[in-house]
C-alpha cells in the first residue's frame, strides 16, 4: 500500500516536472546551470564573486526596507533616519546592515578586482565581462557617496557639496556637472531630489542589468580561475613541446611522425 | 535522471594532445557547479552575513548632527574609499590644477582600466610570467593603499574646524 501511493506521488512529481520542461526547459536550464563544469582547487578564491552579489542583495533588500521610512525630503530626510534608529522596530540593526554591507562590498569588489587581474582572467575571450565589471564598480561607488548624502547630516550633506564642488572642474562640461548634481546653482531641496533619484532608481537601475550581463557573460565564457587549475595541463603542453624540439611533431597518440633529425627514428 | 557534467575525468584525456589552443579548454581537477562551489559560496554569505549583523549592533551607521547650510567652519570627512582621491588632491594646488588630481588623472585611470584587456599583450595568465603588467598593478596598487593610509593619518589628526562624527 505505502509502496503503491509513494509510486504514485513520485509519477505525479514525474509528470509534473515533465509538464513544466516541455513549456518552459526549467529543468533542462537548472539542470545546465548547476552542473557546469567549475575549477575545484581555488573554489575559495573565486567565491569573492558571489560574495559580491550577495553583499549587493544584501542592499538592495535592506534598501527597500529603509524606503518604508525614509523620507526624501529636506525638512523630513534626517528625521525619519532619526526615527528608524531609535523608534522603527528592527529599524538600528536594518539600517546597520545597509551601511556595513555597503562598506564590505567596495572592499570585497576590490579584492575581487584584483584576484581577476592578478589571474588574467580578463584576457580573450573574456574582455567584455572585465569591461562590465569596470562600470560596475563606478557605479557602486557613486551609489556608496551618494548614500553617504541622504543622511542629509552635516556630514553627509558637507562631503556632497565637496564632491559635487569638485567636479565643477570637470574641463568643458563641469558647470552642466554640478547643476546636475545640485538640481540649481546652490544645494537645497531639489538636490536631495536628484540624489534620493540617483541612488534609489537611476543607478540600481543601470547596475541590475549590468550584474545580469556579467553573470551571463561569466556563464557563456566559464570561470578561468588561475593558471593552477591547469598546471597538469601546462606541464602535458611543455612536456610535447620538449618532445617536438627533440624529435619533430608529434602525432595524437605519442608517435613520432615527422622527426627532423632522422637518425632519431632508428 | 540529472546528467551531471562534471567535464573531462582527467586533466589530459587518453590519446589527447595538448596544444596552446586547447590547453585551457578544462580545468584539471573540475567540481560541479552544484554542490561544491555552491557551498563555498554559501559559507562564505553565511560568514558575511554574520559580520555585517554583529557589526550593525556593535558599531551603529553614523548619523550627525542634521544639515545645516549656514554652517562656515564645518570640514566634511570623506568616507574611506574616497580617501586616496582626498590626499590626491594635496599634490595639486590651486584651482587651476583640481581638475588634473581629481577629475582629469582619474578619468585617464579609468579609460586604462577599460583598456586592460587590450593593453596585456602577454599570451600567458600567470602573474609571474607577465611580470610588467604585473608589477604596474601592484605599483598603482601600493600607491592608492599608501595614500589612503595618507590621508587617513591626517584626518585623524586633523585639529581645525569641527570634529567630523
Amino acid at each position: 500500500m505505502i509502496a503503491r501511493t509513494t509510486a504514485r506521488i513520485r509519477g505525479w512529481g514525474r509528470d509534473l516536472m515533465d509538464w513544466m520542461e516541455e513549456r518552459t526547459g526549467i529543468v533542462s536550464l537548472t539542470e545546465k546551470l548547476l552542473y557546469e563544469p567549475t575549477p575545484a582547487r581555488g573554489r575559495w578564491l573565486y567565491t569573492l564573486g558571489s560574495a559580491t552579489l550577495f553583499l549587493i542583495t544584501l542592499q538592495f533588500l535592506t534598501g527597500i526596507l529603509l524606503l518604508f521610512y525614509y523620507v526624501p525630503t529636506t525638512d523630513n530626510a534626517w528625521d525619519s533616519i532619526h526615527y528608524i534608529m531609535t523608534q522603527a522596530y528592527f529599524g538600528r540593526l536594518i539600517r546597520g546592515m545597509h551601511f556595513w554591507s555597503a562598506n564590505l562590498l567596495l572592499f570585497v569588489i576590490g579584492l575581487h578586482m584584483v584576484r581577476t587581474f592578478l589571474s588574467g582572467s580578463y584576457k580573450a575571450p573574456r574582455e567584455m565581462n572585465w569591461v562590465v565589471g569596470v562600470f560596475l564598480i563606478l557605479i557602486v561607488t557613486i551609489m556608496a557617496f551618494s548614500g553617504y548624502a541622504l543622511r542629509w547630516d552635516q556630514e553627509g550633506f558637507w562631503a556632497w557639496e565637496v564632491g559635487a564642488m569638485i567636479s565643477s572642474y570637470t574641463p568643458l562640461i563641469g558647470s552642466w556637472v554640478i547643476t546636475t548634481l545640485l538640481g540649481g546653482d546652490t544645494a537645497g531641496p531639489a538636490t536631495l531630489s536628484r540624489v534620493f533619484a540617483l541612488h534609489v532608481w537611476l543607478l540600481p537601475a543601470v547596475l541590475a542589468p549590468l550584474i545580469g550581463v556579467h553573470l551571463y557573460l561569466l556563464r557563456k565564457h566559464g570561470e578561468f580561475g588561475a593558471t593552477f587549475e591547469y598546471s597538469e595541463r601546462l606541464a602535458a603542453l611543455r612536456k610535447r613541446r620538449q618532445m617536438e624540439e627533440t624529435f619533430g611533431s608529434v602525432e595524437e597518440d605519442g608517435q613520432v611522425a615527422d622527426a627532423g633529425d632522422h637518425s632519431q627514428e632508428g | 535522471m540529472v546528467d551531471i557534467r562534471y567535464g573531462p575525468r582527467e586533466p589530459v584525456e587518453e590519446g589527447e594532445v595538448v596544444t596552446e589552443e586547447n590547453v585551457f579548454d578544462h580545468y584539471d581537477e573540475p567540481q560541479g557547479f552544484f554542490p561544491g562551489q555552491v557551498v563555498a559560496d554559501l559559507t562564505v554569505s553565511t560568514f558575511l552575513l554574520a559580520i555585517v549583523v554583529v557589526l550593525a549592533y556593535a558599531v551603529p551607521a553614523p548619523l550627525t548632527e542634521p544639515m545645516d547650510i549656514s554652517t562656515t567652519v564645518y570640514v566634511p570627512r570623506p568616507e574611506w574609499f574616497f580617501f586616496f582621491l582626498d590626499q590626491w588632491l594635496l599634490y595639486f594646488p590651486g584651482a587651476a590644477l583640481i581638475a588634473v588630481g581629481d577629475v582629469i588623472i582619474p578619468g585617464l585611470f579609468v579609460i586604462l582600466l577599460l583598456a586592460i584587456p587590450w593593453l596585456d599583450k602577454e599570451p600567458a595568465y600567470s602573474p609571474a610570467r607577465r611580470p610588467f603588467v604585473t608589477v604596474v598593478g601592484l605599483l598603482v596598487i601600493t600607491v592608492i593603499v599608501l595614500n589612503m593610509l595618507l590621508a587617513l593619518l591626517r584626518i585623524v589628526n586633523f585639529t581645525g574646524g569641527t570634529p567630523a562624527g
